[in-house]
């Protein structure tokens, strides 16, 4: 049986307990088929990072399953049937990952969307802000390296 | 090496990978705060030049981060 690791994303304006109804369904369904769910997530109603369908915030839930890929199929293919999972992600994985995931241990450490805390990296700070239309490096143009190493 | 680390006098290497070694950190696409730390402020993945990750660490970097934008976790472009 091979490990997979699957997230869904559905509208927002489902609440909650509709949400996890849903999650039983398909549950059901990979069930049926012979699959396992090892663990399930549901990791809230996330801000998302561009639009989808016009939405800005939706409610993920997250499976780690091992199962034949049979059943994984008939369940996506459910999901995708249904009008409010707005988008599918399913990967194959050598092994599932024990305990919380990473979106869970920052949740309950209480920094919510903690996406660019710092402007100017470390990296940067001689070189003033970054400015993506400067064009390409001069490299070519170098004299050869005196077998400095990085 | 470009010649822009030599002139500078402030040495900026780091000294090596951040996700190899031991005590490494993984490379998952779930995980949006270390991830969020090789995206540019635009979104765009910065290079293994200037963070030093090493080669096959990068390609894996940027299979996540690629995973992580179609999840919505991490924007294609920011403004």
């Amino acid at each position: 049986m091979s490990f997979y690791e699957h997230v869904f994303i559905t509208r927002p304006d489902l609440t909650e307990a509709q949400v996890k109804t849903m999650t039983e369904d398909f549950t059901k369904i990979l069930k049926k088929g012979g699959g396992k769910i090892a663990k399930e997530e549901y990791w809230g109603l996330r801000s998302l990072a561009y639009q989808i369908k016009k939405n800005k915030k939706a409610h993920y839930v997250m499976f780690n399953i091992d199962s034949e890929h049979a059943a994984v199929a008939e369940m996506e293919r459910n999901q995708r049937l249904d009008d409010n999972v707005l988008r599918i992600m399913t990967i194959r994985v050598d092994e599932l990952e024990e305990g919380p995931s990473a979106i869970m241990k920052s949740k309950s450490s209480g920094d919510y969307d903690d996406r660019r805390p710092r402007k100017f990296d470390n990296k940067r700070d001689d070189r003033g802000p970054r400015r993506d239309d400067r064009g390409p490096k001069r490299d070519d143009k170098a004299p050869a390296d005196k077998g400095e190493d990085k | 090496m470009s010649d822009e680390f030599k002139k500078k006098p402030f040495f900026r290497r780091r000294k090596s990978c951040p996700f190899s070694g031991k005590d490494a950190i993984k490379i998952d696409y779930k995980d949006v705060r270390t991830l969020s730390r090789f995206i540019s402020e635009r979104g765009k993945i910065v290079p293994a030049r200037i963070t030093s990750v090493s080669n096959k660490k990068q390609r894996e970097l940027a299979k996540a981060i690629k995973r992580a934008r179609t999840l919505a976790l991490l924007p294609f472009v920011q403004n």
